[in-house]
């Protein structure tokens, strides 16, 4: 990867919050009581993955997809989502380390309301494995 | 049938109800689906073998959502969760039995925060009681009581 990148930001995403998706989720997460408990508290890593393709092709940052895993992976709410509505999503680069031959990329999305509030922050942080490891 | 959750009945060390569920590659491809991580590593045995694992493992994130559903389910209609986090650490093989937990660490009476310490733990098949491996470790999740 390359370190110059960080703090590099990404064009803003927009990315609905569709009742029927959330309603998917709910199914595939295993979250009961439908509706009354709201939206599931990860569902807006679909809304990273809105984003991800272009953060993980690009060039500049020369990440191998095929080394990376996933290490750690925060949501902070400032207030519920509302199913219908729409987010823009604001990613960065927050920052890139590399400690012998592994490579940490921590990715910082915030979901932007159609106030300019932003409602949540989600930060990534992706272990990009040294070549020839296992 | 369990009694609305309340600030002032929680209390530190309340141990959350557990969930449990198998994973298999219909859940798996069903959460690529609405997540839209369609990575390989997930879907195509021949894929997870080449970066190293014997088979698809499911997404870390699904382990998450497995561990906020538990939580959420705990909750009920009480609150909503203000922030989750999760560090993943063993990568879940189809058929493996993941099993969420938690246990209530804060409760802040006059703010209605709860911050419980979750996790999700993995059983092999066939394997009876004996914990192999920590999908989530250092989970946690704050929800704020209304």
């Amino acid at each position: 990867m390359n370190p110059a990148v960080q703090g590099k930001a990404y064009p803003d995403v927009p990315f609905v919050v569709d009742p029927e998706r959330v309603d998917a989720f709910r199914a595939v997460a295993g979250q009961v009581n439908g509706r009354a408990t709201g939206v599931p508290p990860t569902f807006v890593t679909a809304a990273e993955f809105s984003v991800f393709p272009t953060i993980v092709g690009d060039p500049e940052l020369g990440l191998d997809f095929t080394r990376v895993v996933h290490g750690t992976q925060e949501y902070a709410y400032e207030r519920p989502l509302v199913e219908g509505e729409t987010l823009l999503v604001r990613a960065r680069i927050e920052s890139i380390r590399e400690r012998g031959g592994t490579g940490f990329l921590t990715v910082v999305m915030e979901l932007v309301g159609a106030d300019g509030e932003v409602a949540c922050t989600a930060r990534s942080m992706m272990i990009e494995r040294a070549a020839g490891e296992r | 049938m369990s009694d609305r959750l309340a600030v002032d009945t929680v209390a530190v060390g309340d141990e959350l109800p557990e969930l449990r569920r198998v994973m298999t590659r219909e859940d798996v491809r069903a959460y690529a689906e609405v997540s839209g991580d369609s990575n390989p590593l997930h879907l195509d045995d021949d894929a997870a073998r080449a970066a190293g694992f014997d088979g698809v493992i499911a997404h870390g994130m699904f382990t998450m959502a497995h561990m906020a559903s538990c939580v959420v389910a705990w909750a009920g209609e009480a609150g909503w969760v203000e922030r989750v986090a999760a560090q993943f650490r063993a990568p879940v093989p189809m058929g493996a039995e993941i099993v969420a937990g938690g246990r209530v660490r804060s409760v802040d009476l006059e703010t209605g925060l709860v911050t419980v310490e979750a996790w999700v733990s993995m059983l092999a098949e066939g394997d009876g009681v004996d914990e192999v491996g920590w999908p989530v470790k250092k989970g946690e999740v704050v929800l704020r009581l209304t």
